[in-house]
């Protein structure tokens, strides 16, 4: 019979009290009850937890009739608990909103998955999560200024001493005559009928060897990659003869060393695509 | 608010009720228990023990003197409220389905399901509420069988003599309690299984939910259609809040299939729709399955929401649900 009066307790409510100082509780004058106890906290530190509590008697006005069940005695298998929740069965849930308006189909908003994420990473002492681009707190991925690569322009432009048109992707190559459309042959002061592809050979131009891109990177995404630091002469990308899966690799061929020059500073370590980006110069052939 | 969470069943639970008083909320599952609690802070009363199955359904009177269940072991029990002793068994030979007081507390109707060649069974039980309540007539006061489609939820409406009835082909019918015929019926009522039937305080008009996605109001005499809430997922259950003109509706997808998808997109919350204006108004979530049964304090203070996910969740309404005007001051004009 003994065992019957022990109140029941679930295994997960017993805390392992014995390297734990002892809880102190007294009652002052005043009828205010101070609790101390001692804990571990979160980060694993002992922390001292006082409590203050005034207990104040709130009466309320009943029906006779739920003035008497409260005195009815508990039955089944409650029989013979003290009276009181039994935290066994009835617990205090999460706070809920119910907010009433017209054609509101929603209940409160769910944390997006982002934010969940930082909460998680928080809790697992990540510390906070830094935008790479533009140092907001957001994911790189989710920077609003990740199209416009505006993490790069943060500093200031290195090779803008010799030519103007390092800074903007799109210039018109004629500094002197900005409004005036000439055609991609005639810019660079060059002449009618010379090659597009600028003045001299392919080889002549500075070339990137950008390793460690993704097989589905296609010469257009380098492209615009690229070409946000200066006109983007040829972009090749090492691709399987057979199936046409890109080999992890392409030359990036810039008209200006300068701006190639830049190019690789900012690009080379940087994400895309899920991988680091490896940008160096790329070696000529004959001296492999 | 903080929901007060009743963790009483290992089951899916059935049907809530409260006393008139609402002090008292009975809730019954699919294991073998029925539970009391207090509503005000969630302390369990007592558990009445003794049936064999699922207890389907549970109505307590309106003096919280008796309480009446019904289960799947083909009994229905009468038990005393305040100590948990079962009073009186009647045995039938199908599971009880649904289980109804009337207003006067001296009937019971009770719905036996249609199963194994025996017929689905509407019956009418004298209660004699002289002595303790263990003197129980065993036969009937009026025992008929429906025809077509079998009923699933009953009520009686505040005409006397009459029966009302939801049924599985969303037909909502009322009968004659003696001869058992069919006074009335609306056979377009829902489109589906009907799952619930509450009616209002008076009586006069009553919600029914149904598996076709949408709850209505019906006017108990001419069963008339006067509101309907379409949501967009089966319902299970429909309340109507007191003194306030809101509608409770709970439910979600089928239990068979709740793996299959996120809490969200299982539309597990408890929706509020307008009454009047047939637009939901808000929603509260928390339960991990559908929502089985809802039932709303009689001072409308407070409403428990029962779920598939063994959880009974009572909520106690801030006060800014009793001055919410989600459509401005309304005056009513004679």
């Amino acid at each position: 019979m003994a065992t019957e009066t022990v109140p029941k307790t679930s295994w997960a409510d017993d805390v392992d009290e014995l390297e734990q100082p002892k809880t102190e509780d007294f009652v002052d004058e005043n009828g205010i009850r101070t609790t101390i106890e001692y804990a571990v906290n979160e980060d694993g530190k002992k922390v001292k937890i006082t409590r203050r509590t005034k207990r104040t008697l709130q009466k309320s006005l009943v029906e006779h009739a739920v003035a008497e069940h409260k005195t009815w005695s508990k039955f089944g298998h409650e029989k013979g608990n003290k009276p009181g929740p039994d935290r066994a069965t009835t617990t205090v849930g999460e706070n809920v909103f119910l907010k009433l308006s017209q054609g509101n189909k929603s209940s409160e908003p769910e944390p997006s998955a982002e934010k969940t994420m930082k909460a998680t990473l928080a809790k697992a002492g990540a510390g906070k999560v830094v935008c790479r681009l533009c140092k907001g707190d957001h994911f790189t991925a989710k920077c609003p200024y990740k199209d416009s690569l505006a993490g790069l322009e943060e500093t200031p432009p290195a090779g803008n001493d010799d030519d103007g048109e390092t800074a903007l992707p799109a210039a018109p190559a004629a500094p002197g005559a900005p409004s005036k459309y000439i055609p991609p042959s005639m810019r660079g002061n060059r002449g009618p009928g010379e090659s597009m592809r600028g003045t001299g050979s392919r080889d002549d131009l500075p070339t990137l060897r950008v390793t460690n891109i993704s097989e589905d990177t296609q010469e257009n995404d380098l492209r615009d990659l690229f070409g946000t630091f200066g006109r983007v002469a040829r972009v090749y990308v090492g691709r399987d003869r057979e199936t046409g899966i890109g080999k992890g690799f392409a030359f990036v061929s810039f008209e200006d060393k300068a701006t190639a020059q830049r190019a690789m500073e900012k690009t080379h370590g940087r994400g895309y695509d899920s991988l680091i980006l490896n940008v160096q110069w790329s070696q000529p052939r004959e001296q492999k | 608010m903080r929901p007060i969470l009743l963790q009483g069943h290992e089951r899916s639970l059935t049907q809530i009720k409260f006393n008139r008083e609402g002090d008292l909320l009975f809730s019954c599952s699919k294991d073998l228990t029925i539970n009391v609690w207090f509503s005000h802070n969630g302390e369990r009363l007592g558990t009445y023990e003794g049936h064999n199955g699922a207890v389907w359904t549970i109505d307590v009177d309106s003096q919280s003197r008796f309480m009446v269940s019904g289960s799947a072991d083909n009994e229905m029990r009468l038990w005393s409220v305040q100590t948990g002793k079962c009073l009186f068994v009647w045995e039938f030979p199908t599971a009880v389905k649904h289980v109804a007081f009337n207003e006067d507390d001296d009937q019971i109707v009770c719905i036996t399901e249609q199963r194994m060649g025996h017929q689905g069974a509407i019956r009418v039980f004298n209660i004699n509420r002289e002595g303790d309540g263990t003197n129980q007539s065993l036969e009937p006061v009026s025992l008929f069988h429906p025809v077509g489609s079998k009923p699933t939820v009953c009520a009686f409406p505040y005409m006397s003599g009459l029966i009302l009835t939801g049924h599985e082909s969303g037909k909502v019918a009322l009968f004659d309690a003696k001869t058992g015929d069919e006074v009335l019926n609306n056979e377009r009522a829902h489109m589906d299984n009907v799952t619930d039937l509450q009616l209002s305080a008076d009586r006069s008009y009553f919600v029914t939910s149904s598996k076709d996605k949408t709850a209505r109001i019906h006017d108990a005499k001419t069963l008339r259609v006067l509101k309907t809430f379409s949501t967009e997922t089966p319902l299970n259950s429909a309340a109507l809040a007191p003194d306030q003109p809101y509608v409770l509706l709970g439910g979600g997808q089928e239990a068979m299939s709740v793996t299959t998808t996120s809490a969200r997109q299982g539309k597990f919350e408890t929706r509020f729709w307008h009454k009047v204006f047939e637009e939901e108004v808000g929603r509260v979530k928390g339960h991990f399955g559908p929502v089985n049964t809802i039932a709303i304090h009689p001072q409308g203070i407070a409403y428990a929401s029962g779920g598939e996910d063994g959880f009974v969740r009572v909520h106690h309404f801030d006060e800014s649900y009793t001055k919410a005007k989600p459509y401005g001051d309304l005056e009513i004009i004679n």
